[in-house]
């Protein structure tokens, strides 16, 4: 088991070790590590006076909540000095002189950046296999097959390797239609996609703005919470950044529910599934109900169109995103005669295949004459999903699907991008309600592979969602 | 001949609204910076960067609706217009398509001597782009992004337009209307308000024709050179049998001609949709009430007023509320003394207007001046002054030369109207007169004139007009 | 379902497709479009489309003016700098 965010600040508060030493020993994994999870890694003498500073505050006897702990940060965020790619080429020399929102409140809760983790061009990827930068490798092995390499997942590929490998102690993703909650399930480690509108987008690069929300990947459920209490904040710069009052995630996330709990199972989403899949379900259903939780059948009316629907309004949205991206203001230019070779040579040889398919979808379903047809049919549609969504939440606190269909596959093994994009058929739907989503693991497959279950709370529940999370875990947790 | 057709024109205009910061972006909305000098990371597009809609904006935008007759629309939404441009760093413009916060509107303008309502379909806010510079180099264009991100408000007219003439009327009493309510500075020079102009022409009475727009056209002039060279343009091609092809045109300042821009490959598809960014505007009535005081008087409200209230002639009412500036001035002074409002408009409209741009000045430069401007109007109308002298005074006043009545003292431009010095002078005028003086009591007045001047002529001008034709009067008549 | 123009989306998007990846994209793209059309048989006629899960007001800020940022700080990434220009090869309109 390696150590929790709270068992490392003990330990550096006992002066059992420095944050110097602590950074050193993740540093020194991320730079050995073969899996490909960085596209940069912060040498100490980079981070020198935040391991002072962070030390000093040990000593002083006053740490941050996070203080000295060391993130890997998705290559999606902008951090004000560090190159920040998105794992583009077309970004792959960018600087960017601001720090997102949800970098800073890491920063101002004392935490340190070990480096930036690799992750799908513009998180358009379902295997971190679309990087500019090579694809990840899962830490994890099919025990019949050692010497394949695997995907951990994506488009969070880099940051839930990370974590697996021991090279931070959690890192940041991002979800847009399971991002953070899959790859989470591919490694073995705990995924957090937060209710839209609870982390600011400010500062991210974005990839579909309805659907873009940060989140953790970290080893336990408790990690989940240090990080999600730092970066759950309103921001008044991103205009769907929510201003509810937040909680205190950390607090009561041990105990147990107070009131009677209620969990359906969407009997659509277990329809024609692997066994391996059905004995997560199983697992935690035994598990939970040791507690007292009640499981009940439910069905949703629309999981057959939650794909079709996702991918037409994320690709749309991408494709005007995306558009900034044109080698004049910032970027890798490409040359060109004229101004409009410039536009055209440096986005054509900017974009890998997976982005310019998904550019091109979205400028396709927003054209004039198959904008009814599919754009709008496709925003009407996710209307009816996420009255589905509340339909079922109505009747129950929380619902349990499978995080991923299948167990983490080998590099190169899916070629067909319809095949790749139903690997989010269990987090799209999730995503397209806007409804926060975590991934625990929950047991291994035969091959001896981690896989996850998904809960989904209510909107903005993720107090109560962490908790039975964390019930959850304590039953399920295995080792390597 | 052009006789037996017409043309149909309807204009978009885009009015820079004059808000303190950009539209989306704190930035200052400034013209005349160092290049790149107003731009922050949304500004030029940065990626992660997201838009912050500001509440000036939409204010402005509502005032706009009441003085045109608006329709104010409490949901509006924000949408992407997508499309590469170097001075568009975003590749879109945050527009608003299907919702616009404007719908409906209308003003009246004059077309001849009668009125015309003139139909206004819409008006939606949108970002202004950046702008290239071309000409510092022969092989590089210069990107500056001060620009992006200023607010405009574009007022899209339906074709109800039909001359040149009418066009320049609906952009001035446009321009006149966004600068009354303060909106917009109306400076057309520095972009503040441009026009791209749709244009058809057709035979009377008949189908409407195919139509070109011309864009981007930013001086009366131009507006009126543009159409006229647009208007036989495609009549022409219609009388040599050929048809009009829907085209963007340029107008080129130099030759005064129009031409169709670049045509591309394949036809725009601006791909509009709502900002995911952003959520759509939603007011409440108490919001949109709130700003219906600040929109204050508009021209024609002023105009009835100086009409029913201050008894000025219909045209010297007109010019002075032209400009708001105008009539600040003039209400100005009307507050500040009692000289008689017409005797103001006279001079304003007058000397004062003349002084102003012989010497280049802005109108608001007068405003420190205009106590002294009444003072010197008010010894005028008390007989202090004459006329005459009045006029030679008020350039020094307006320079700031000194006091009105410390001048008339320097120049000695006082009046004689002490009547026994009077009486002195006229009686030695009389001297020798006897002819002309039996010629007056024969009833020839004529006569009288011819004294007058000569008395005047003996005061060096001084004397007051009026005092010596009452003495000369009871002279005469003994 | 609808032909695809590949040529006229590339162009909508600002992409140079060479012709092999044209192909490629084309058949792709058919694939997709295809896969999604199952959309057309919801039956939507009394829904309304959503925008955003959050269907609140947008959020707005007060007419004042902040600057955060130097011009260097805006062009420092940039390809090609004049003064403080960006630089491009001319603009042919």
């Amino acid at each position: 088991m390696k150590n929790s965010i709270s068992q490392i600040k003990k330990a550096l508060i006992e002066k059992k070790m420095s944050v110097g030493e602590l950074y050193d020993e993740y540093l020194a994994k991320a730079k050995s590590g073969n899996n490909n999870s960085f596209n940069l890694v912060i040498d100490r003498e980079n981070n020198i006076s935040s391991i002072n500073d962070s030390q000093n505050r040990y000593d002083n006897g006053n740490p941050l909540p996070l203080d000295g702990i060391p993130l890997g940060i998705k290559d999606l965020f902008c951090t004000k000095g560090i190159r920040t790619t998105a794992s583009s080429k077309i970004l792959s020399n960018f600087i960017p002189n601001y720090e997102s929102f949800v970098t800073q409140q890491l920063l101002n809760d004392g935490s340190i950046f070990i480096g930036k983790n690799n992750c799908d061009e513009f998180a358009m990827g379902s295997s971190n296999e679309t990087s500019y930068f090579g694809p990840v490798i899962n830490p994890w092995k099919n025990k019949n097959s050692q010497k394949d390499n695997l995907v951990p997942g994506g488009s969070s590929g880099g940051s839930a390797a990370a974590v697996a490998e021991g090279s931070c102690v959690a890192s940041m993703g991002t979800d847009t239609g399971g991002s953070i909650r899959q790859p989470a399930s591919l490694c073995g480690i705990v995924g957090l996609k937060p209710t839209f509108g609870s982390c600011s987008r400010w500062g991210i690069v974005a990839f579909a703005s309805s659907l873009d929300q940060a989140g953790p990947l970290t080893n336990c459920v408790e990690d989940a919470a240090y990080v999600l209490n730092s970066i759950n904040k309103h921001d008044f710069n991103d205009s769907t950044s929510s201003n509810h009052q937040r909680e205190d995630y950390l607090v009561d996330i041990n105990n147990s529910f107070e009131k009677k709990i209620k969990i359906g199972i969407p009997s659509d989403y277990l329809e024609d599934v692997s066994d391996d899949i059905l004995n997560q379900i199983d697992n935690t259903k035994k598990a939970l109900s040791k507690h007292g939780i009640e499981f009940v059948d439910v069905k949703f009316k629309t999981t057959e169109y939650a794909l079709s629907t996702y991918y037409i309004l994320a690709p749309a949205e991408a494709s005007s995103n995306l558009a900034r991206y044109d080698g004049i203001r910032y970027g890798v230019r490409e040359d060109g005669e004229s101004l409009d070779d410039i536009y055209l040579n440096s986005r054509t040889k900017g974009f890998g295949d997976e982005v310019t398919r998904r550019i091109l979808i979205g400028a396709y379903v927003l054209s004039a004459g198959y904008y009814d047809a599919y754009y709008r049919q496709a925003q009407k549609v996710r209307r009816l999903i996420k009255n589905d969504f509340q339909r079922i939440l109505n009747e129950v606190d929380f619902i349990l699907t499978p995080t991923t269909p299948n167990e983490a596959f080998k590099i190169g093994d899916k070629l067909d991008p319809i095949s790749m994009y139903k690997n989010d058929i269990y987090t799209v739907p999730t995503s397209l309600a806007g409804l926060p989503g975590i991934s625990i693991p929950s047991g291994l497959s035969k091959n001896g592979l981690p896989l996850g279950v998904q809960f989904i709370g209510n909107y903005f529940e993720e107090k109560s969602l962490l908790q039975l999370a964390a019930l959850a875990e304590k039953e399920l947790s295995f080792n390597e | 001949m052009s006789n037996n057709w017409e043309m149909v024109i309807g204009l978009e205009v885009h009015a820079q609204l004059k808000t303190s910061s950009k539209l989306f972006s704190s930035s200052p909305n400034q013209f005349g910076s160092e290049p790149n000098e107003n731009v922050n990371f949304i500004d030029s597009g940065m990626p992660g960067m997201l838009p912050v809609m500001n509440f000036g904006c939409i204010e402005m935008a509502i005032k706009t609706g009441y003085a045109l007759n608006f329709k104010i629309n409490k949901h509006s939404v924000f949408e992407r217009k997508n499309y590469f441009y170097p001075d568009l760093p975003q590749g879109y413009q945050i527009s608003q398509f299907e919702f616009p916060i404007l719908s409906e509107g209308y003003i009246n303008i004059e077309s001849g001597d009668n009125q015309k309502k003139i139909r206004i379909e819409r008006a939606h806010l949108e970002q202004d782009a950046g702008k290239s510079i071309h000409d510092i180099d022969p092989k590089y264009s210069f990107i500056d992004l001060n620009r992006v991100g200023t607010p405009l408000l574009e007022i899209v007219s339906y074709p109800d337009l039909s001359s040149a003439d009418e066009v320049i009327n609906y952009i001035s009493s446009l321009r006149q209307l966004l600068m009354y309510i303060d909106v917009c500075d109306g400076n057309m020079q520095e972009g503040s308000l441009r026009a791209d102009v749709n244009l058809s022409v057709r035979k009377k009475g008949q189908e409407l024709g195919t139509r070109c727009e011309i864009k981007n056209l930013n001086s009366f002039k131009f507006i009126k050179q543009a159409i006229e060279y647009e208007f036989q343009r495609q009549i022409n091609i219609i009388d040599s049998g050929g048809e009009i092809e829907q085209n963007t045109m340029l107008f080129d300042t130099s030759t005064g001609e129009t031409r169709a821009m670049r045509s591309k490959e394949f036809s725009h598809d601006y791909r509009y949709f709502p900002d995911p960014d952003l959520l759509p505007v939603n007011l409440s009535q108490e919001q949109i009430d709130k700003i219906k005081p600040l929109v204050g008087e508009l021209p024609q409200d002023k105009l009835n007023k100086y009409l029913d209230n201050y008894s000025l002639d219909k045209d010297i009412a007109k010019i002075i509320i032209a400009e708001k500036q105008n009539a600040n001035l003039f209400e100005k002074m009307i507050s500040e003394s009692t000289v008689k409002p017409k005797l103001i408009a006279a001079w304003l409209v007058g000397d004062i207007f003349a002084f102003i741009k012989e010497n280049n000045l802005e109108v608001d430069s007068l405003n420190d001046k205009t106590k002294d401007i009444t003072d010197l109007l008010r010894l005028i109308s008390d007989d202090v002054i004459s006329n005459k002298a009045g006029k030679e005074i008020l350039p020094k006043v307006l320079n700031g030369e000194g006091k009105p009545s410390e001048l008339v003292k320097e120049l000695g431009l006082e009046q004689v109207s002490d009547s026994g010095e009077l009486e002195k002078i006229i009686d030695e005028a009389l001297v020798g007169e006897e002819e002309n003086i039996l010629k007056f009591q024969g009833g020839s007045d004529r006569v009288l004139g011819y004294f007058v001047g000569k008395c005047l002529k003996a005061t060096k001008g001084k004397g007051n007009p009026k005092l010596i034709n009452k003495i000369l009067l009871e002279r005469l008549k003994k | 379902m609808s032909d695809i123009d590949i040529k006229r989306i590339s162009y909508l998007a600002k992409l140079k497709l060479p012709s092999e990846k044209e192909e490629f994209y084309s058949i792709s793209l058919k694939d997709i479009i295809k896969w999604v059309d199952n959309l057309k048989k919801v039956d939507t006629s009394k829904t309304e489309p959503l925008h955003n899960v959050t269907e609140k007001t947008v959020s707005i800020r007060n007419d004042e003016v902040s600057k955060s940022n130097s011009v260097d700080d805006v062009l420092s990434n940039a390809p090609e700098r004049a003064q403080n220009f960006f630089k491009v090869p001319k603009v042919v309109e």
